[in-house]
């Protein structure tokens, strides 16, 4: 149990950083404010986000009471909060428990497989309560408030939040198991990746769009329909543990209590099936398949030749190893390109929806259409369209993270005798025909979808490739002056990597900026072209500078960094 | 031709003196052993020669270029094996070399027979097509040896390349080394194999603490010494 205790704290504090941070704070006292700036930013955002949830949650409580079923809230607070656990945990415990770089360093260590099991259980579980506790202390605290709970409804409230990831994270831990005994995922870890982004990108679109749609209609109505339609009764009874939590906290006495000790003996008796079922099989399947695939592919003398003979000039050579390198590792393709291309698609989706949701406020979509493509609406809907254009480029986390990403191999980039200004051309190109790819997308979806003419489209399509410019210069610009070149693994180099922040952040004050300046002269009824010859002139004059800071940085940082 | 001068770094701000105003000459045409223990600062010295970390005092030629003021042109000249490479996992090993040979722009005719002679000669033909990912340690050091001589660099930097490598790769590239300094071209590299350095070098170096305690021949050690291993007078000028 020592042991047990020892390999937890360990976890947690990589798990968290905490070292790290003491020693920032400690040897790095320079980084203090921006660490807390982060941090207010963070804190910001997120309370925005739970309080909108806790107006939500009560008009779910007012509607429920209207109806003498107050308890509703409670059970849509445990039933979704279970659900995303069981969800994104399954993934997230494949990560920890399969693919952690620490494998192969705590199997030589005199542990059994359970401890090691139970420790990276008890990180996935902790880090989970950063899920359950925004989604159920808001319908708790309206539940108990609204209804007048006494003494004992905060205690049970207390240890049922802090029992609820258990269940989820037990099931999804017992499948993951159960799966990669039989199948051997490790090999396939590059197309797992893949597969779990694209299923948090569906479930947070799936969201959006239930959100937009509980919005654009009368909230109180639609939630009255949702809770008389029994719908969150079936999704409940089919996973009854949140229904035990409901009947813990909102029945009195005796039977509240009762609820309370099935679902905590329910959890522990999962959680010894899954201790039990991970000591017989887990070293087993780790132990298995820890090689990377290998061609052997002898080579012939003709195919050697070939492969040989292709010289390019230093600059090509460095694009084609960025590009090979981002297409190869799964997570930069999934958040350098597909965000790009899936942009524009979610921008017209949001379109459509919105469109055709038909409220009495809303056009129709092909109100929209009409009223888009009328000769006074012109330049607003040609300037929303450029706008939507610069936006995703702006979003590209191919510029920011790119000298990030290069990581502990930035040796190589530093010895070779390219000069930086050379290479950062390489990688401006790179991350600009990525901007190009969207900025074609985009087009492409506003000639299908609004009916643009062909003047329109070429003016969007000009405007949005220079104005890209400056704004992939200025997000690679960010990562220039302030690379993080020392990770593990790839994640860190681009997901958890503040640049990419930084430089969206920049790109949307700096679109907001251009933004209001180009209202302001179409309110003073300048005429369209000047306001394309204008708005033409400002992105130019946005480029020299951006391009000029940008080389100067590199020369600096690549003459500066030391490896 | 290698010519350092006054050559001082210090890490931590200056709370880690790693090398300590360091005077060195290495002719054309030399191969020269760097020792010293763990620690002495062999590795902060190699890394200032090729340009990864900048020096606090000092100067650097590399072939007549100074490594500060005429970077590129040293670059060029410079074939560097690191300690402990960190290479693109996702490409192959052919595209790594390729990529190298384009970098320092080694002509179509030249990069195919010098990859074709290393490849051949490592035994790494089999695997150049795969990713580098699938490299054994030794392997990989193999193919960075490769790549960093691909463009036939007249002043070759090496920071322990033997270790990892099997005895008849060791071997091979020793011979390698030798002939490369028959053609007037210089190698300098550190090790912690002494009996490697007493044949193989022309002359020796050895660094403790930052600072170059004895340099020379083989002969001159030992005169300057009066024992006769180079064991021994490794261990008697590095005792406290
Ligand atoms: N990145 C660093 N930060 C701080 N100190 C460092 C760093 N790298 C090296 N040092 C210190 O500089 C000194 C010289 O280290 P160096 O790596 O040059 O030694 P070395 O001779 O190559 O040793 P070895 O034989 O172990 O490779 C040591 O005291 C080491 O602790
Ligand atoms: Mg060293």
């Amino acid at each position: 149990m020592n042991l047990f205790f020892t390999l937890f704290r360990t976890n947690l504090n990589l798990n968290f950083g905490i070292s790290a941070l003491k020693y920032r704070f400690r040897k790095e006292s320079k980084k203090i404010p921006e660490t807390l700036l982060i941090v207010i930013g963070i804190l910001f955002g997120f309370g925005s986000l739970i309080g909108l949830y806790s107006f939500l949650m009560y008009q779910v409580f007012s509607a429920g009471l209207n109806l003498g079923q107050p308890e509703i809230v409670l059970t849509i607070a445990f039933v979704s909060a279970q659900f995303i656990i069981l969800i994104f945990g399954i993934f997230y415990i494949l990560g920890v428990f399969y693919f952690g770089r620490d494998l192969s360093m705590l199997i030589p260590l005199p542990l059994s497989p359970y401890q090691v099991l139970g420790s990276k259980f008890a990180i996935v579980m902790i880090n989970e309560y950063l899920t359950a506790l925004p989604l159920l202390v808001p319908p708790i605290i309206i539940y108990g408030m609204g209804t007048g709970q006494g003494f004992f409804y905060w205690v049970k409230a207390l240890i049922l939040v802090l029992a609820t990831p258990a269940i989820p994270l037990t099931i999804a831990s017992i499948f993951v198991i159960v799966l990669m005994r039989f199948a051997n995922l490790r090999k396939r870890k590059d197309l797992l990746t893949i597969v779990g982004g694209f299923v948090g990108l569906l479930l947070s679109l799936g969201l959006n769009f239930w959100i937009q749609k509980l919005q654009s209609g009368n909230m109180v109505n639609s939630i009255q329909r949702l809770i008389e339609s029994d719908l969150i009764k079936m999704i409940g009874q089919s996973f009854p543990p949140s229904i035990w939590a409901t009947l813990a906290l909102g029945g009195q006495g005796f039977s509240g209590f009762a609820y309370l000790l099935l679902f905590l003996f329910v959890s522990l008796l999962l959680l010894a099936a899954m201790l039990r079922l991970g000591n017989q099989f887990f070293y087993k399947s780790v132990l298995s398949g820890q090689e990377s695939t290998r061609k052997r592919k002898v080579l012939s003398s003709k195919n050697e030749h070939r492969r040989f003979n292709s010289s390019t000039s230093p600059m090509m050579a460095i694009i084609i190893r960025e590009w090979r390198l981002l297409l190869r590792t799964p997570i930069y393709v999934l958040n350098g390109l597909s965000g790009v291309i899936i942009g524009p698609f979610i921008l017209v989706l949001l379109f459509f929806t919105q469109g055709s949701a038909g409220g009495s406020g809303s056009y129709t979509t092909e109100q929209l259409l009409t009223l888009i493509n009328r000769p006074e609406f012109m330049i607003t809907g040609t300037l929303s369209a450029l706008c939507i254009v610069l936006f995703t480029a702006g979003m590209n986390l191919v510029a920011s993270t790119s000298l990030s990403r290069e990581g502990q191999t930035f040796w190589i980039s530093k010895m070779i005798p390219v000069k930086p200004k050379v290479q950062i051309v390489a990688k401006l190109l790179q991350a600009y025909s990525v901007a190009f790819l969207s900025v074609l997308v985009t087009v492409i979806m506003l000639a299908l979808f609004f009916k643009f003419s062909l003047l329109r489209i070429a003016i969007v399509f000009s405007l949005g490739l220079l104005g890209s410019l400056p704004l992939t210069a200025l997000n690679l610009l960010i990562d220039v002056l302030r690379p993080k070149l020392i990770w593990t693994n790839p994640h860190e180099a681009i997901k958890q990597n503040l640049n990419g922040l930084l430089g969206m952040l920049i790109s949307i004050i700096l679109l907001l900026l251009i933004g209001a300046g180009v209202i302001f002269i179409v309110m003073i009824k300048t005429p369209d072209s000047l306001v394309y010859g204008l708005l033409a002139l400002v992105l130019l004059l946005l480029t020299v500078p951006s391009l000029l800071g940008l080389f100067n940085a590199a020369e600096r940082t690549y003459r500066r960094t030391e490896v | 031709m290698i010519e350092i001068k006054n050559l001082s770094k210090a890490y931590n701000k200056g709370q880690v003196k790693a090398v300590d105003n360091l005077n060195l000459h290495v002719q054309s045409g030399e191969i020269f052993g760097f020792l010293g223990p763990n620690g002495a600062g062999k590795t902060t010295t190699i890394k200032m020669m090729v340009g990864l970390l900048n020096p606090d005092e000092g100067s650097i030629s590399i072939n007549g270029y100074d490594t500060k003021t005429q970077s590129i042109q040293a670059k060029s000249t410079i074939g560097y094996v690191p300690d402990n490479p960190d290479i693109y996992d996702r490409l192959t090993g052919i595209e790594y070399l390729n990529f190298m040979a384009d970098v320092y722009r080694v002509s179509p005719e030249d990069r195919q027979k010098r990859i074709n002679d290393f490849l051949e000669m490592f035994e790494l033909s089999d695997a150049a097509s795969d990713l580098i990912k699938s490299y054994s340690h030794g392997m990989k050091q193999k193919l960075v040896v490769t790549g960093a001589l691909i463009h036939n660099p007249a002043v070759w930097i090496l920071d322990e390349p033997m270790v990892g490598l099997d005895p008849k790769s060791a071997h091979l590239l020793k011979e390698y080394m030798r002939k490369h300094c028959e053609q007037g071209n210089t190698v300098f590299f550190s090790t912690h194999i002494l009996e490697v350095a007493e044949k193989l070098c022309d002359r020796i170096g050895i660094i403790n603490k930052g600072k170059l305690i004895a340099i020379g021949t083989m002969a001159e050690l030992r005169q300057g010494s009066g024992t006769s291993s180079l064991e021994n007078i490794f261990l008697e000028l590095t005792e406290e």
